[in-house]
């Protein structure tokens, strides 16, 4: 196996040299705890309750014109990809030892990770690109 | 007294599960936005295409990874903050592999219909 991860928090405190990483030792957990609910949930409501064969574009939209929705979709969107950028990113400082291609695969992941982020985002709460459209008219123009 | 017992499985099974999570959300993330190019746009069209029977078992390979890895990260949690969970690790990790079959046959009812077009 690759480097050795701390197995206990005294451990996490004593072996992580900046607290950056111990910071993301403790999110990775409560992340971790606040996913269970957040991805059961999600699964339970769109692949158990229907047939997830029926999604399609009108079901898409009813759920996002839900305000509840649009928040727990919000804070799933931001957990996993948070919890899931990071864990990535264990694996690339385990398996890319050469520092160039090490960097070169963190600055494609987190660019990656960024604009879908920033998609997810859109989607959620502006929701079509006409909206946005008509959301950018209604700001107050200098010109 | 550690390569090829629990741990080390429960080690790989975790970093396996959880990268292939990690780049599904990412697949996920973009096709969902593309409802950002209204009814008419690529949509349902995309969607139609995953609809298809060998993307709907990996979306079942997907659902089982999501179990194992809730599970055993409770798991992880549990070994670092309890001197409790360090030695009961490896039975924990039966729990998890139990835990997740568990779950997992309902699911399977529920769903191997749907995708055999008899639901
Ligand atoms: C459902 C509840 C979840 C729990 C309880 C959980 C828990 C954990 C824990 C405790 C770790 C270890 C972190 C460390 O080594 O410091 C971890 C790693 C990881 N998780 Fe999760 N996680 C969950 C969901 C997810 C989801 C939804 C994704 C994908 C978006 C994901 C992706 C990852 C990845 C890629 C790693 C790194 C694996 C490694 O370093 O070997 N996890 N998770």
């Amino acid at each position: 196996m690759a480097v050795a991860r701390p197995k206990t928090l005294r451990q996490a405190r004593s072996s992580y040299a900046t607290n950056g990483e111990l910071a993301w030792w403790i999110f990775m957990r409560l992340s971790g705890l606040a996913l269970i609910f957040l991805v059961f949930g999600h699964i339970f409501m769109n692949n158990i309750q229907i047939n997830v064969a029926n999604v399609d574009y009108a079901y898409v939209a009813n759920r996002f014109s839900k305000g509840w929705v649009k928040v727990y979709d919000s804070f799933l969107l931001g957990f996993a990809m948070l919890h899931g950028v990071n864990g990535l990113r264990y694996s690339v400082e385990d398996y890319f030892k050469n520092p160039k291609r090490r960097f070169w695969a963190k600055l494609i992941l987190f660019s990656v990770a960024i604009i879908l982020f920033v998609m997810g985002v859109m989607t959620l709460w502006a929701f079509t690109f006409e909206e946005m459209g008509n959301a950018i008219d209604a700001l107050p123009h200098g010109n | 007294m550690y390569r090829g017992r629990e741990g080390q499985w429960a080690f790989i099974l975790h970093r396996v599960s959880g990268i292939a999570l990690a780049l599904y959300l990412l697949l996920h993330v973009l096709d969902i936005s593309l409802v950002m190019y209204g009814p008419d746009g690529p949509f349902n069209a995309f969607l139609a295409f995953y609809h298809q029977w060998p993307f709907r078992i990996g979306l079942v390979a997907v659902m089982a990874g999501v179990v194992y890895h809730a599970f055993n990260g409770l798991r992880i949690i549990i070994m670092d903050f309890t001197e409790w969970g360090v030695k009961y690790q490896a039975v924990m990790w039966y729990g998890v592999l139990a835990l997740t079959t568990i779950i997992g046959i309902p699911v399977l009812v529920k769903v191997i219909p749907e995708i055999v077009g008899r639901a």
